[in-house]
This record gives C-alpha cells, structure tokens and sequence, in this order.
C-alpha cells in the first residue's frame, strides 16, 4: 500500500506528460526550418514555448539554452516534491549530474579568464546561478583571481575536496579534462550511495539502469580515449567511472596493475557486452579503407546508439512495468533529457547553419 | 437530421484528361467528397493504369506552406479562409520565387534577432556589474576615476568599450567601471593615454553610485531598443501580410488539389477516380462533374449496402443544437455505418446527469455567464489559443449552465440557499434529513431515484441497440446475446426480483407463476447460442471447430455469459448512484460552507466564505459532475449499444485543415 500511495499521483501525472511528449513531427518540422527563426516558432504552443518568447525578445541563442537548463532545474524541483523523502532525495542526487555540469560550465569560464586570459565580458550570464542542490558562490568561481578563491567558492559543498585535490599548476598545464572526470567520478560515486538509500523494487531498477549507463560510458571513454587524446594505460584507467560491472571487475582482476589493463577490460567487455564487441570488430573489418580515427569515431557513433537504444527499450519496459516504482521517474527524466537535447542540437545546427541532413546525422535519425 | 448515420454512395467516374483540373476544382468546392484509391480492379485492368506524376511533389508544396504559416503566426497573420473567388483566381505555382521571398523576408528576420542578441549581451554584460555593485561586492569590481594625460578621451573610451564596461566620459574627471576580471585589459588600455587617478576624494566616493546609476539608464534604453526591434521583426512580417497570405492561397490550393489527384489513376487520355459521397449530395455532385467535363463523362454509383459495413466512411447528421455532444462521441469512437446516431440521445442523458448532480440555480448561472463570456472573447479574439476553459468548454458551459439552473429549480437550491420552493422536492432538506412532505423522504429515496434514472438509461441502451442489430440484420446477435433480447429479458427480471425485495422492506423475495419459466428460457436460449452460431457458419460455409470444441466453447461461454449478465447489469445500474452521490456532496459542502460563514458572526466574512464557497465548489463539483456523467454515458451507456467500429467520413474541401493520404 505504501508504495502505491508513495507513487500513484507521480505515476499518472508523469505518464499523461510522457503522453503529450517527443512529438516526431516537431522534430521533422524544426529540422526543415530553414532558419533559425524560423525553427524556433515551432516550438509556439509546445511545452517549450517559452523558449521562442525568450528567442523573440532577445534573439539570444545562449539565453534560450540557460531558459532550457532553468526549465530542466524545475522539472526536476517539481517532481521532488511529489515524491516521499527517500526517493526525492535520491532524485536530488540526480539534480546533482546538472549540477556539475552547470559547475563545469562556470569552471571553463573562469579558467578562460585567469588561464588562458581570455575576456569572458557577457558570457557570465548564461551560468544558472541560482540555488540548485548545494550552495555554491557561481560569482566567486567565475571572479576567483586565485585558486584558493576558487575552492573557497565550494565551501561546504562535496566538490570542495575534489577541486583541493587538485592545484592551478596542475590545471594550467593538464587542462580541465582531469578536474572534470574527477567532478563526475564524484558523482557517480554518490550516485551509488543514493541508490543504495532506495527501496529494495527502487534500487533493483536504478541499478540496472545505471550500472549498465556507466558500463556504456566507461566503453565509450575508454574508446574515445585511448585514441583521441593518447592516455597511457594507468591515466586510462583512472579515466573509468568506478562503477558499474566493468569497473568492479576490473579492480578484481586488478587490470590497473597488469601489462596491458585495456586488454584485460576488452576481455570483460567481451564477456558482458557481447554485441558491442561484435560491432566494433565489424567496423574494423569492413573498413579497411578508414584512419584509425575514423575507425574511432565510427566505434563511438556505435556505442553512443547502442547505449541510446539499450536505454530507450530499459525505459520502455519500466514503462509497461510496475508502475510504483521509480522506474516511472525515471524513465520520464530520460524522455525529457532526451527531448531536450534534441531541441539544443537542432536549434545550435540552425545556428550554425548545418544542412538538414547533417542535423539528422547528428541526431541519428 | 436522420436518427442514424448519414447514408452514404461510392461514385466512381471517368473523365477526359483535359477536364482533370476543372473537375478537382469544382469537387474542392463543394467539399462532399472522401477519396479513395482505386485498387479494387483487376489486375489486367490495373497494369493500364498510371499514378499521378505532379510537376512540384506535394511534399514540396506542404512545406512551403507550413513555412508560410509559420512566419504568418509569428506576424500574429491570421491564417485566411479559403473560398470560391479564391479557387477561381488561383495562379500557377512559382516555388521558387516564393522560396526567394520567403529566404529574403527570414533573412532580414534574423539580422534584427542579431542585433537583439548584440543588445542582449550588452545588457547582460552591465547588469553583471550592477548586480555587483547593489550586492556590495565590490571585489568583484573595478572602478578607477581620473583623467588621461595624452591622448585623446574618446579614443581610449573607444578602447575600454572592447573590455566592457560602464563608462562616464562626457566630464571630466571620466569614470570607468568594470569588473575586477578585466583589470589586466583596463590597465593596458589606459596605460597607453597615461592615465592618472584623481585624488578628489568626493569624486571617488560618488563615483560607483554615478556609475551606477548611468548603467541602468543604459540598460533601460538598451531594454527600450530591444523591444524596438522586437517590434520591428513582427511588423517586417506584417509588411509582407498580402504577400504571405497570397502565397498562403496558391500553395493550400495547389496542396489540397494535389492531395485530390494523387487518389486519381489515368489511362492516356482519361482519368479515372473513385469517392465516397453523402447520398443527400450524389445527385449535385453528379451534376457538377457533367457540367464541367460537358457531359463527357462516366459515372457510376455503388450503394453503399453493396459494400463491406466497415468499409464505408460515417458521417454523424445531429443538429447544430447538439454539436458539442457530438465531439463527446467522436472522442469516444466512430459509429458503426448505418447505426443509431448516438449524439441527441447522449447530450439528452448527459444533461439530466449533470442536471442532477450539479443542481442549483445561481452556481447554474455562473456557468452560463462563464460560457457566454468565455464563447464571447474567443470569438472577439479567433487567434487566441485555448486556456483552461477552452472553447469547447465555454460552448459546453452554455449547456450546462441552463441544465443546472432547470435542477435547482427542481430542487429549490440557489447558491446553496433554499430561498424558493423546490418545484419537485427540497434537495438539501431531504440531505439534512430535515422533514419534508412528498414521496422523497430521505438520502435512500434519492438514491432510488438515480438508480431508476440508471434503468431507464440501460433500457434505452438496450433498445438502441437492438433497432441497430436489426438494421445490420445480425439477428442471432439480437436474440442471443446478452445487450440482445435474451439480456434484456433478464435485466427486466432482476428488477422485477429487486424491486419485489425492496417492497417487503428487504424482507422476503418476489415469486411468480412466469419467473421459473422465463428464466429458463432465456438460460437456455443463452447456452444455445454457440450451437446456432456454429450451424450458421457451417451454412455459410465458414470454417468452424469440430464437436468436441463447440461443446467445451457451448460450456465456457455460457457461464461466462451469465456471469457477465449479472454482474455486468448489476453493477452498471449500481454505477448510477454515484448521480445521487455527487448530488448529496454539492449539498453537503454547500450546507458546511453554509455553516462555516456563520461562525465568525461578521456579514463580511460570512459573504466572503459563502463567494469562497460557491467558487470552490463550482469548480471542484462543477468538474466532477461533468466528470461522471462523461463515464456514466461512456461506460454504462455507449457499451450497451455502441459499437465504434466505424471510419469517420473526412470530405475534402476547401475548409480542410488538414489532408492525409
């Protein structure tokens, strides 16, 4: 009973906005827009509309994104506060991802100013700089003249350690990639911990789900990489998300320490996920004519579809599911999130004036 | 009006190549027709047909006109209406100078959204600053306050523009404020025109305010322009208005006469096509395709009883009365082609349940007066998109408004106040079980009432469905089934049993001489049925199981049959207490408001409560009420009678909003 009455009123009222979401011929209709003015009045009388007011006001790419982020914020708000303590503190959790992202947005800022001595001028508008989960000074990390400043700004945040880990020398000369991996690695590890908080049904459908989203994110990082930017082995495997089957398993074959660490991971890879190994030998056999970075890309594109329908056919069977669960909410953060990055990559296509059939490639439809 | 569906005919025609064009046209006009494609002729015969082939694909033409809308309902353009003049000065397409137009108007379009962004950023860029300087946080800021030794001022002004900033260059001594972070880039600037701090103290002390202040001058003059150009960017679509909506016209004609031909076939010099007309209409369109080819032509019409049932598009012929009740069973399903035509009978049933439920004379008219203003504004205002209470709602409420006013006046209830005498009895007397003289005594004998109410809406279900049955000539359906004779039969027996009951004060059950037989017969006739239907489909040659599947399917469907007899009867007459329900809660919460705007012994707050009271439960009853009776009539009514296999008759024309293949 406690969970039906934890989940019925969230269940219906999720469900009816799932109903009305992802229209295709929305998507057809902004990608044949020719303009950008012109993909943006599509949205008129959409759950977005919103975002072609504040387009028409400010004719303001940057500023109908933040509108997007800020909606994204308060779809998440709302939905907490619909839900019982446990389960709307693990949803906080996930508010945490865009937290981060919103951190790593306002880090780029600053590091462009004070590293690369850029000028920033307006673009310090486009950081949400309101309340998400934690209080975090997003004027401090943006005007932080040094680092100590900046590590000031996350005082009493869980990201305060991870940013004293590590030093402005360290990041002016490795770049932000390792202070981001470490903000994410963070992440999934309180993740883990959330998941763990949940209801026996609850935690068996989160974990499934992002044990297999990490697993898909770990291939796609080792892939990406191992070529794009040349990590040695250890460096790779301080890159993996310490989650997930691979993960696990590679600390208990202790693959870090072993010769060749992405052989031993190939061969969990191999045993878990089968058909992507399949897939990858497939391309390197039939295209003999491609660079290794060719090769690569194709591997990634790959993986990227492959996480993207493995999540689309999990999210579908929740949905056919138990329907007081978490699954529900779920599933309903996965459509919106979808929904919404489809709306960013057709409209900065627009932006950038990219053929209709590129933005399709993209958008791999 | 017919009481069942609209009779339909299939006209199938052969005209001249050359009189192609004339006869789309004249066909749009008159907006009868449903098209279909020809598929059904001999293969032999089809081979010598070819496709439509169109000089511009319609796909084409579709999004050429979606492009047009678009900029119209950007430019707050209404989207016109299409008539004959414009069929008759229609030009040729030109899709490539409407793509020139169109690039040209979307290209101006977007050099004022860059402008906007441009004024956009520089205001996002000043209120950072300001948003600093009001929060005190002034390390985040720097203002410098002096004068350049060489150089000159506007050239240096020039300089720290590229920074970003607010700057007071028109006296001397010039202030500069900007953000801590650009400290390195103002430095450089005015090191090169030597700039010297003043040490007026004053100066420095005024200087963040002064500079303050001049930022948000600019940025309201910075907001003014912005929504100049906002402005502007929708008077440039206005500007092309005629042109749009010329564009507009050319492109949804030649739309939908493309949407007509594609349905066409052709030999080298004929064309042949095919469509389902109203029968009332088969005669003129008749007419209209020999006017325009000059009588050559061939045509021929197929009944549409010669035709599968569940072929044939339906049409719903109610009276413009009963409009909004017929989307309330379009919402439902399609009927079946040649059934009763459920709209009156629904928008009868709804209103008696709404009447019952919702019954009070003055919330009755709040109603009314919702729909008349709200029918008023949307009419005043055509682009207006639908809020809460949509235009469908607001044509409702003139429906319901009158239907709640008729129940209280049968029950005397105004505003939740007995201030007149009930023409039938005192609804909220009887609910607070005050003494009221008449047959309704007590909450039980309305209860009576509703499920008295819930038999005759069953009944009705059950005859309508039974004159439905007969019309399709489904007549083992008729006898056996249990919403055919056979479950009326029963039904009719169960109340006779109930009522019986109900009379010895739930003492002792009815009997009678015909109880025992006619129940038999009809157990009997229902264990029947799946052996008459095997010998029917046996005669007609149909493929049926063998003995051993039509004893263990006689065996299974008779009990569930019965069981779904009973249980199904029972609880759809059970269901309608739920009218008496609501009708006890309206009077319940209005009597607890009633009681509540008496505590406080002040006249205003008991207005207040009573204002608060009545909207409240206006709005929350208002929606249940409407609610219920939308089930009552889907699930108790509609189940018995209709059936929705039906294909909703869609005539193209020129008011089509949209067109599919």
């Amino acid at each position: 009973m406690g969970r039906v009455s934890d989940y019925s009123f969230i269940n219906a009222k999720l469900r009816a906005r799932i109903g009305i979401m992802h229209d295709p011929k929305l998507v057809d209709e902004m990608i044949k827009a020719p303009t950008l003015t012109e993909a943006v009045a599509k949205l008129d009388g959409t759950r977005h509309q919103r975002l072609s007011e504040v387009y028409r006001s400010t004719g303001d790419l940057q500023q109908v994104e933040l509108c997007l982020f800020e909606d994204e914020i308060a779809n998440y708000r709302e939905v907490m506060g619909y839900l019982p303590s446990v389960p709307s503190s693990f949803v906080s959790t996930l508010l945490e991802k865009v937290e981060i992202e919103n951190i790593k947005n306002a880090i780029r800022l600053w590091y462009s100013a004070n590293i690369m001595h850029h000028s920033i001028s307006y673009r310090s508008a486009y950081i949400y700089k309101k309340l998400i989960v934690h209080h975090i000074d997003y004027d401090a990390i943006i005007n932080a003249g040094t680092y100590p400043e900046l590590i000031n700004a996350f005082h009493d945040t869980p990201y305060s350690k991870v940013l004293a880990s590590f030093t402005l020398d360290g990041l002016a000369s490795g770049g932000l990639f390792p202070l981001e991996i470490a903000l994410d690695h963070e992440w999934f590890r309180r993740l883990e911990t959330a998941i763990g908080t949940l209801g026996s049904k609850d935690r068996k459908i989160a974990s499934s789900i992002y044990s297999v989203d990490v697993d898909l994110k770990n291939i796609l990082m080792l892939t990406r990489y191992s070529y794009s930017y040349h990590l040695d082995p250890q460096q790779l495997a301080s890159v993996v998300i310490p989650m997930g089957y691979i993960a696990k398993e590679a600390e208990k074959r202790k693959a870090a320490e072993s010769e060749d660490p992405i052989a031993v991971i190939k061969e969990i890879v191999a045993f878990r996920y089968p058909q992507i190994l399949e897939e990858i030998n497939l391309i390197r056999r039939t295209s003999d004519d491609l660079t290794t970075v060719e090769e690569n890309n194709r591997e990634i594109v790959r993986i990227e579809e492959y996480l993207g329908e493995r999540r689309k056919k999990e999210y579908n069977r929740i949905l056919t599911g138990n329907p007081f669960t978490i699954g529900v909410v779920l599933s309903y953060f996965f459509i919106c999130a979808s929904e919404d990055s489809v709306i960013r990559a057709i409209l900065s296509g627009k932006y950038y004036r990219w053929s209709e059939d590129k933005i399709r490639e993209r958008l791999g439809l | 009006m017919s009481m069942f569906t609209r009779k339909m005919r299939m006209l199938t025609a052969v005209v001249l190549e050359k009189d192609r064009d004339n006869v789309v046209k004249a066909l749009l006009e008159k907006g009868v027709m449903e098209f279909v494609h020809i598929d059904s002729l001999p293969s032999e015969k089809m081979h010598k047909l070819s496709a439509h082939s169109s000089e511009v694909p319609k796909a084409v033409i579709s999004d050429m006109r979606v492009r047009v809308e678009t900029l119209m309902k950007e430019g707050g353009i209404r989207i016109p209406d299409l008539d004959k003049k414009d069929m008759d000065d229609l030009k040729p397409l030109d899709i490539d100078s409407y793509r020139r137009a169109l690039d040209r108007l979307t290209l101006s379009l977007q050099s004022v959204r860059d402008n906007q962004k441009t004024i956009n950023q520089n205001i996002n860029a000043i209120s950072e600053i300001i948003r600093y300087a009001e929060e005190k946080s002034n390390d985040y800021l720097d203002l410098r306050v002096g004068i350049n030794t060489h150089g000159k001022g506007e050239d240096l002004l020039g300089r720290l523009k590229m920074v970003g900033g607010i700057f007071m260059f028109s006296e001397k001594p010039y202030i500069s404020l900007t953000l801590r972070r650009d400290s390195q880039r103002v430095t450089d600037a005015m090191d090169k025109f030597g700039w010297t701090e003043t040490t007026d103290q004053d100066e420095q002390r005024s200087a963040l305010g002064r500079a303050v202040s001049e930022g948000k001058r600019l940025i309201a003059s910075l907001t003014e322009d912005l929504q100049k150009l906002s402005d502007e960017a929708a008077e440039k679509i206005r500007a092309s208005a005629s042109e749009l909506s010329f564009m507009w016209i050319t492109l949804r004609i030649h739309e939908l006469c493309e949407h007509v031909e594609s349905f066409f076939s052709y030999t080298k010099n004929t064309t042949l096509f095919s469509g389902w007309v109203p029968e009332t209409d088969s005669e003129n369109v008749g007419e209209i395709i020999y006017s325009v080819t000059g009588g050559k032509c061939i045509i021929e019409w197929t009944e549409a009883d010669e035709m599968p049932r569940d072929e044939v598009p339906v049409e719903m012929t109610s009276p413009k009365i009963f409009k909004p009740f017929e989307r309330m069973v379009q919402n439902y399903s399609t009927p079946e082609y040649g059934s009763i035509n459920p709209t009156p009978f629904t928008a009868i049933a709804y209103l008696c349940m709404f009447a019952l439920m919702f019954a009070d004379l003055g919330q009755g008219f709040i109603l009314l007066l919702v729909g008349i203003i709200g029918s008023a504004m949307y009419k005043k205002n055509p682009m207006k998109k639908d809020g809460i209470i949509s235009r469908y709602l607001c044509n409702l409420l003139l429906y319901l408004g009158p239907a709640s006013m008729v129940g209280g006046l049968l029950f005397g209830s105004c505003f939740g106040f007995s201030i007149f005498p009930a023409l039938w009895f005192n609804f909220d007397a009887v609910v607070e079980g005050e003494e009221v003289g008449g047959l309704i005594q007590d909450i039980y004998d309305i209860l009576g009432i509703t499920i008295k109410f819930g038999i005759v809406i069953i009944f009705l279900g059950l005859l309508l469905n039974w004159i439905n049955l007969i019309r399709k000539r489904r007549f083992s359906e008729l006898v056996f089934d249990k919403n055919g004779l056979v479950g009326g039969v029963l039904y009719a027996l169960g109340i006779w049993f109930a009522w019986g009951f109900v009379r010895s004060g739930y003492k002792t059950f009815p009997s009678s001489w015909f109880m025992a037989p006619v129940l038999i017969t009809a157990l009997v006739l229902i264990f029947l049925k799946e052996p008459v239907e095997f010998i029917i489909a046996k005669k007609k040659g149909e493929k049926t199981g063998g003995i051993g599947h039509l004893a263990m399917s006689t065996i299974m469907e008779f009990l569930v049959e019965v069981l779904e007899i009973f249980s199904s009867f029972l609880s759809n007459t059970l269901s309608f207490m739920r009218v008496a329900g609501l009708g006890i809660a309206h009077a319940s919460l209005m009597s607890a408001f009633y009681d509540m705007a008496d505590m406080p012994g002040n006249i205003i707050a008991k207005i207040l409560i009573m204002i608060l009271g009545n909207v409240l439960v206006i709005v929350l009853e208002g929606l249940s009420a409407g609610i219920q009776s939308l089930r009552l009539n889907y699930y108790e009514f509609f189940t018995k009678y209709f059936t929705g296999h039906g294909i909703a008759f869609r005539p193209v024309g020129l008011k089509s909003r949209t067109v599919s293949d």
